[in-house]
């Protein structure tokens, strides 16, 4: 009897857990079933919906509000660009190449701009917003140069490589946090989340602004924005002569990343550069210049 | 043990009604309509991203599903037949063993429902941090998701620099 009982119990749990709470319910409701049952049923589901939860990916939507936490966080430190006409050329440019990325586009899709700054830097926020200095389009010798370090951080976005910074301890919290008692503690399961959510856009901002991706996340930016370039119609060399550019000027920080060291990634490129076609490029090198030289010529 | 074999029979019925309701739980049924919610997502002709590109489907279109398998769902878009991501569709995933068994249901999915999905990172999570934090610069996130060069601006700046 105790086994037939076991049994039962197993099936009553899996009817549970699967959401069937018409068979459920009905089985509850059997004669001599034991009043016992309809609290251990939704103990079950529960449990099976929980640890289910836990196990998902971040959603495009909460990748989109990561994304916009971080950039805002980024922001607070760097000012927008006034330069109109840059920030034009800029999305212009990252839209081209935007659109041979790999995988979905975003949520909201891409969007770019430039910031205040002289230091050459460039940022990917989850999500899909891309940030790059004005010293960092300074230090681009052409457009294709400025196409292959937006290239770059869109290969970053669409690898969701920031995403991955989460803290896995603290996703897992996010994804089960619902009503519990420490969700009380919290001021109620929204204080929680907003807490669980800054210490997440704090992951992602320390991994964009200060310790820089992983060797491997960034040698896989540096080929993925070679491929976008390829197919966009831009110089694949590009890529290699602005990271040889960063490299002769020195520094550290987005693009450049705090490891691998640039050697390592100019030799990771060694070979895969595909023949390109260079006809238009002194067109798109000319209009690089009168908008680098419009920004130039501003106080 | 005779005792608990002599029983047995006579749960059968119940175990049959047990397993027969797991099974006719709601699953995916065959051509479901449904919107894509997330922007523009490319059509591949195997489940993969390393498939081939046969088409777009922009934000908000309506695609026929045909089935699913694993992260991705086969539909038909303007007579052309792909494969799309499930993060097209984000929505939220319910635990049942139908779908662990058969795979996942398709469900058409609103805005409104894949923000509140799960209780993860919402509207009302981004404005409760907001309050929390004023220094941070959403003013100009919001300026920049707004910005954007027409399509045809974006057109002729390919068209001139001969790219794609």
């Amino acid at each position: 009897m105790k086994r037939t009982t076991v049994v039962l119990w197993i099936l009553l749990a899996a009817a549970a857990a699967a959401g069937c709470s018409t068979v459920a319910s009905t089985v509850a409701s059997l004669p001599g079933m034991p009043a016992s049952v309809k609290p251990a049923l939704d103990i079950a589901q529960k449990t099976g919906e929980k640890a289910l939860d836990a196990a998902r990916p971040i959603s495009a939507t909460e990748e989109y509000y990561l994304g916009r936490g971080v950039a805002a966080r980024i922001l607070a430190q760097y000012p927008l660009s006034r330069n109109e006409p840059l920030t034009v050329y800029v999305n212009k440019v990252g839209q081209t190449v935007a659109r041979h990325a790999s995988g979905p586009q975003p949520y909201r899709g891409y969007h770019f701009a430039v910031l205040e700054s002289a230091a050459p830097n460039s940022f990917a926020c989850p999500g899909g917003i891309i940030l790059i200095t004005e010293g960092m389009i300074r230090a681009c010798a052409n457009e294709d140069q400025v196409a292959a370090v937006l290239a770059h951080e869109v290969a970053h976005v669409a690898h969701r490589d920031g995403v991955n910074s989460i803290n896995q301890a603290r996703w897992t919290e996010v994804a089960t946090t619902a009503g519990t008692e420490i969700a009380k503690q919290y001021g109620g399961t929204l204080g929680q989340l907003v807490a669980q959510f800054e210490g997440a856009v704090d992951d992602v901002f320390k991994t964009v602004i200060v310790n820089g991706y992983s060797r491997a996340a960034e040698e896989h930016a540096d080929l993925a924005g070679v491929a976008m370039l390829q197919q966009a119609g831009y110089n694949p060399a590009a890529m290699a002569g602005i990271l040889e550019a960063l490299r002769t000027r020195g520094g550290s920080g987005g693009m450049l990343g705090t490891h691998p060291d640039i050697s390592d990634r100019l030799a990771n490129l060694r070979g895969v550069t595909q023949p390109a076609n260079t006809q238009a490029e002194p067109v798109r090198t000319k209009r690089f210049q009168s908008v680098v030289a419009v920004g130039r010529s501003r106080p | 043990m005779i005792g608990c074999m002599v029983r047995w029979p006579r749960l059968w019925p119940l175990l049959l009604c047990l397993w027969g309701g797991i099974m006719m739980a709601p699953t995916p049924g065959p051509a479901q309509i449904f919107k894509t919610v997330a922007a523009p997502q490319q059509l591949y002709d195997t489940p993969s991203f390393s498939g081939t590109v046969v088409g777009t489907v922009p934000e908000g279109a309506e695609v026929t599903v045909i089935t699913a398998s694993g992260d991705w769902y086969q539909v038909e878009y303007q007579g052309r037949q792909g494969w799309l991501p499930f993060r097209a569709f984000p929505e939220k995933k319910k635990f049942s063993l139908p779908n662990l068994l058969q795979g996942r249901a398709v469900r058409e999915t609103r805005t409104d429902e894949v923000a509140l999905a799960g209780k993860g990172f919402t509207p009302e999570v981004e404005a409760d941090f907001r309050r929390q934090h004023p220094n941070l610069k959403y003013d100009q996130v919001d300026k920049i998701e707004k910005f954007a060069v027409s399509p045809a601006d974006l057109q002729a700046f390919r068209q001139e620099g001969g790219l794609r």
